[in-house]
């Protein structure tokens, strides 16, 4: 996809380049409908496009631990030990790997993706021009519905009788999932240089 | 060529230069895999883009003859 939006863009500039330096071929009528098209038309798909790949590979796992702060939490994907939940996630492919930060702190509603991006520029705001929070918090906390995407209407999910007992207070968000005390061990970057790490087979 | 015939031509070079800058910077960012790639993206290109965007079509106002330019001369 990013190879089609790379030749749309170089298209657009070849006509624009004809109009910087011949502009007075905009004289004769087929040559003005050429400039509308290279000047206005593709020149605003290209945008178009540019933020639709951009947000998409947002949402790549490589993207995610391309920040220095974020480095650790994509270490804590490999700690071998089931009780945690993004390893057993991410090693279990119970979410697509190369999208893994995105398929459990997406916002899956429908301006979702952008809010996300949002939330990233005041992340990328707060690296470089203020202060960084420490430890990295996820602002409102992170929301039962982010699991229940998922898991609501899993038949494992729904027959164990711990969450069908509570399952009103769990997507109300009364109770949580992770800090209720029944998964409770998240990332855990601070004790990372302690654990055993899983390595794949590849 | 009349004046405001200049004015158009040096309006679409201007529209074009633009175009061109932002797009180049466009390409920047899509092979840049850095979190900064999307600001110089979003800040960056789409508002050279979308100036120049708005150049050409400010030039294309200029380009309507008057109506009362026509009702003179006939």
């Amino acid at each position: 996809m990013i190879g089609i939006l790379i030749c749309q863009i170089a298209l657009s500039i070849v006509l624009a380049a004809v109009f910087l330096i011949r502009p007075s071929l905009t004289s004769a009528a087929g040559w003005k409908i050429v400039a509308f098209i290279g000047l206005s038309v593709l020149p605003a798909l290209c945008i178009v496009g540019g933020l639709n790949t951009h947000v998409q590979r947002s949402e790549q796992t490589q993207f995610c631990i391309s920040c220095h702060v974020m480095i650790p939490y994509g270490q804590s994907l490999y700690v071998d030990d089931p009780s945690h939940i993004p390893a057993q996630h991410f090693q279990n492919h119970r979410v697509p790997p190369d999208m893994a930060c995105y398929s459990c702190h997406a916002d899956y509603s429908i301006y979702g993706p952008l809010e996300d991006k949002m939330q990233g520029l005041k992340r990328i705001y707060m690296q470089y021009v203020s202060t960084p929070p420490n430890p990295i918090t996820i602002p409102g906390g992170f929301k039962n519905a982010q699991c229940l995407h998922c898991h609501l209407g899993a038949r494992s999910f729904e027959e164990n009788p711990v969450h069908a007992a509570m399952i009103d207070s769990l997507k109300s968000n009364q109770t949580s999932c992770l800090t209720s005390g029944c998964h409770d061990t998240a990332h855990d970057v601070a004790n990372l240089d302690h654990r055993k790490f899983w390595k794949p087979a590849q | 060529m009349t004046p405001s015939e200049i004015g158009i031509r040096r309006l679409l070079q201007v529209s074009s230069a633009l175009v061109i800058a932002g797009l180049l910077l466009e390409i920047v960012s899509l092979v840049w895999f850095h979190p900064l790639s999307f600001v110089l993206f979003a800040f960056v290109a789409v508002s050279l883009i979308g100036l120049g965007i708005l150049v050409y079509l400010l030039s294309l106002i200029f380009v309507v003859t008057p109506i009362t330019n026509h009702r003179n001369s006939k």
